[in-house]
């Protein structure tokens, strides 16, 4: 075809101003980017976001990316669509939650499992909270979530988190619920807990295992059967392992959950993380329940286990010791 | 059958393709009874890892196809063999290297290792769509720039290019460039977003586009002897129109991730052109198919090719449309509607292109001049229909999602989300099969094509038989056409006015009515729309051999008005 044809004289006088309004696009998007990470628009930077004054919000961000939360979460509403959005998490259940809630993935937090963890010194210094009520008021999230769900199964896998990494994340997730998203997600105008859809603890029971309450009704049946002093302190101590949470990371057997299993362990000799090694017995025990980082079994991270040495008396200790000596291996 | 015999590379490019899609589609299976039963492998195989495999294979088999295609048609585009095949050989086992290895890599999530080294994460970086590690990004990039090189040195020199050529060398210039904005750890949340879709957008909608429309224009130019000035035209407008609309459109990816508000304007209205390039795309694959009437040689690379750019434009085209406004954006937004999209818009445009070469160009490389399609025209059906199912599952499943996690605040997933979800879940499962099945017989078809015994057709007679042209079968009419995709549009603001109603008070209040009988009649409705479409459009073409004589004003004027 002749190059002085009309027909492509206009076709290319079309193509040339199409590239031109491409060229003029390109130009509007680099400029609507560089505006959108001027410092003046005052959006947080995550260098500038700790938790309890030690851990780093970018620290938190390589934990996050480094299981993959991604993967089955969202953040700001990208990623999988398993599990629930995180972006404003913090905001909603607060750090002491968190802190109880992801080192035991596998089962929701107890209010004697979240009690534990606001005598963390940590949590403390960051939201100057001691006291349950005052918790709740700030963090109405974390009230619904331990009554609906506490001592439930959670469908999420236990993940065996390195020392400091639990508290990395919550100053990640303290980070993303300060970002200004836009409005998004949209605020619910209604109380869902009022809808019939909201039907959640009973479903779950139906579908049988998984919804389990722990550590409750086998103690009440033999707490019946056997009234000497002995069988009362293991009920008592049973009682105490499901209300506090202690079988979110702790089995009845000698599998391990997150840490080691209780089943056949008392009496045994355990080698340490630090190279010794120790005969399980009382005194071993009653410190592993209020100085957990004082002996850690080799093979298990350090600063996962809370102390429990302020929520319970010396006596509830004794009973706990008792149960777990009771536990034979199956 | 070829004329160059570095052409020859192309097959085993399809053959690892064809592996990879098997494996990722078995994952596909495995992450849906995952979703039902969130316990299944749970501490084994993690629902994070499955999902991270499935995504990554999903883009790995799609540039196997994508690389299988362009080595086929490299040497005809250029007119002699490639340039360096030796190169190639080493990229076919750099390429199964790096897929191993990523699959390794991404397992180690479960662990919690990454791998940081120089504050970069080396082995994996857990991030969606961009979960490689640094080892593999950088042996991905090699493997992107000997790409690239190889076809460029190919073509000859760049003033006698045409449209295609333009297309492809600046498609797989691109494919390199925007994957290197994904090599770096980025600690701000809005910031590492703004990047990650530069690589998954731009990716996806502008350079995967662009080699989609290159390849679908070469493809169509080989199958029905297109012309290549009319197919010139519409490659370069295409290609002008994805990134006129695309470049700004990515900006629906900025609404909700700490950028700033003016996003929600330019991403609205620029993403909402978008679907005008597919539309375009759409209705060449039609002219083209019906410029000459000639009977189709090879009907399932047809199929697919056609079920490529059908399912681009539903979608990609309109269920992206549907989701691209803030206001229905907000709502769609982290929920199941989103897959829903993704599935059918990734598998439909990219994957049914690579499913359609190799059913080309497999059997022209073999030699084989007359093989049984029946296998080919099956797997199609199941595929197509499967993904339409899988699309359903989700759209359905997502609208009541949104209702309760946005609307009423229900976030617990297990208790509150699950029990709801639950007969979407299952339908999902059983989609899923139905595309598995028909994966299967495909990769069974395409491996053995050629170097099985043919299966004698039942009889002669029903060999040879050839459908009436009229009822379903006569002529598709431009105008015919034209109604169909109009009718698709039509579903398609149905579900647009559904996502739009969730900011109504009333539903806000807690009545979900409206959503709900939108999404139970736009979804269904566009899907079976499209399904009814595909079929129509099939029957007209199968009937030409008993209308070849048959006037062609119609066509002729629908291709003159072009």
């Amino acid at each position: 075809m002749p190059l002085d044809d009309p027909a492509v004289r206009n076709e290319t006088r079309r193509r040339r101003t199409a590239l031109a309004l491409l060229g003029l696009m390109a130009i509007v998007f680099i400029v609507l980017s560089g505006f959108s990470f001027v410092s003046s628009r005052d959006q947080v930077t995550p260098d500038t976001v700790d938790y309890a004054s030690t851990y780093g919000a970018v620290d938190g961000k390589r934990v996050f990316q480094s299981y993959n939360c991604m993967g089955c979460h969202t953040m700001v509403g990208n990623g999988a669509y398993l599990a629930p959005d995180l972006t404003d998490t913090y905001e909603l259940v607060g750090p002491a939650y968190l802190a109880a809630f992801l080192p035991s993935a596998g089962r929701w937090p107890t209010e004697a499992a979240l009690l534990v963890q606001l005598q963390d010194p940590e949590q403390v210094s960051e939201t100057g909270l001691t006291d349950l009520a005052d918790y709740y008021e700030r963090y109405p999230g974390a009230r619904e979530r331990v009554a609906r769900r506490g001592g439930l199964s959670t469908y999420m896998p236990s993940l065996s988190f390195r020392e400091g990494e639990v508290k990395h994340l919550v100053a990640f997730l303290k980070y993303t619920s300060l970002i200004d998203t836009e409005g998004w997600p949209p605020v619910p105008k209604v109380d869902g807990l009022t809808f019939p859809q909201a039907s959640g603890p009973l479903a779950l029971a139906a579908a049988g295992e998984p919804g389990s309450r722990p550590g409750s009704s086998t103690a009440a049946v033999s707490a019946t059967e056997a009234p000497d002093s002995t069988t009362t302190a293991v009920v008592r101590g049973e009682e105490l392992a499901g209300q506090l949470g202690c079988l979110a990371c702790h089995a009845t057997d000698s599998s391990r959950l997150v840490g080691p299993g209780w089943g056949g362990r008392y009496g045994t000799v355990t080698e340490l993380a630090d190279g010794s090694s120790t005969t399980i017995d009382e005194a071993y025990l009653r410190t592993a329940i209020t100085d957990p980082n004082a002996q850690v079994v080799a093979g298990f991270p350090a600063g996962t286990m809370p102390s429990y040495a302020q929520v319970l008396s010396p006596d509830q200790v004794d009973d706990l010791v008792t149960f777990i000596r009771s536990l034979e291996q199956p | 059958m070829i004329q160059y015999q570095t052409q020859r590379l192309s097959v085993r490019f399809f053959l690892l393709m064809l592996v990879l899609l098997l494996v990722q589609v078995a994952l596909g299976v495995v992450l849906s009874l995952q979703q039902a039963d969130p316990s299944l492998l749970s501490g084994t195989l993690n629902f994070n890892i499955t999902r991270s495999q499935h995504v990554n294979l999903g883009v790995l088999w799609i540039l196997s196809g994508f690389i299988g295609t362009l080595l086929f048609v490299g040497p005809i585009l250029a007119k002699r063999e490639l340039v360096a095949p030796w190169l190639i050989r080493l990229l076919f086992i750099a390429l199964i290297g790096v897929t191993v290895w990523n699959a390794i890599a991404i397992y180690f999530a479960q662990q919690g290792i990454a791998g940081w080294w120089l504050g970069q994460p080396w082995i994996q970086e857990g991030l969606e769509y961009l979960e490689a590690g640094r080892i593999a990004d950088v042996l991905i990039l090699i493997a992107f720039v000997v790409i690239a090189l190889v076809i460029v040195r190919t073509f000859p020199h760049y003033k006698t290019w045409n449209e295609i050529h333009w297309g492809l060398a600046i498609g797989v210039t691109a494919l390199a460039a925007m994957w290197v904005f994904g090599m770096f750890f980025v600690g701000r949340i809005d910031l590492q977003e703004y990047f990650r879709w530069f690589v998954v957008h731009y990716w996806v909608e502008g350079v995967w586009e662009v080699i989609h429309i290159s390849l679908i224009g070469i493809l169509l130019v080989l199958m029905f002897k297109a012309d290549v000035k009319a197919v010139g035209y519409a490659v370069f407008w295409g290609v002008t129109l994805v990134w006129l609309s695309g470049l700004l459109g990515n900006a629906h990816h900025y609404f909700w991730v700490g950028t700033p508000e003016f996003w929600q304007f330019w991403g609205s209205l620029f993403s909402a052109l978008e679907p005008l390039p597919l539309i375009l795309c759409f209705w060449h694959m039609y002219l083209d198919a019906h410029h000459d009437r000639k009977p189709l040689v090879n009907k399932p690379a047809f199929f697919f090719l056609l079920g490529s750019a059908v399912l681009e434009m539903v979608g990609a085209g309109i269920l992206g449309f549907t989701m691209t406004f803030a206001l229905t954006n907000v709502w769609s937004h982290g929920t199941w509607v989103t897959p829903s999209h993704a599935h059918l818009a990734m598998f439909g445009t990219f994957g049914m292109l690579g499913l359609g070469a190799a059913y080309w160009i497999v059997p022209a490389i073999r030699g084989v001049k007359d093989f049984d399609q029946r296998f080919g025209q099956l797997s199609f059906w199941l595929v197509f229909l499967g993904m339409l199912g899988i699309a359903f599952a989700f759209a359905i499943g997502g609208t009541v999602q949104v209702f309760l996690y946005r609307t009423l605040g229900l976030d617990w997933f297990g208790g509150d989300l699950y029990p709801q979800m639950m007969t979407y879940k299952v339908l999902l499962v059983l989609f899923g099969l139905v595309f598995l099945s028909g994966v299967l017989l495909l990769v069974f078809d395409l491996y053995t094509l050629g170097h099985r015994v043919r299966q004698a057709a039942p009889t002669e007679a029903l060999a040879t038989y050839t459908p009436p042209a009229t009822g379903w079968s006569r002529p598709l009419s431009g105008f015919e056409a034209g109604v169909w995709l109009l009718s698709m549009w039509v579903f398609g603001f149905v579900i647009t006015l559904g996502l739009l109603s969730f900011n109504l008070p009333r539903v806000q209040l807690g009545d979900p009515t409206l959503p709900y009988i939108a999404a139970g009649v736009g979804y269904p409705g566009l899907l079976i729309v499209t399904l009814l479409f595909v079929w129509r459009f099939l029957a007209s073409l199968e009937a030409r051999e008993a209308v070849s004589e048959a006037p062609m004003t119609r066509v002729a004027a629908a291709h003159a008005a072009d």
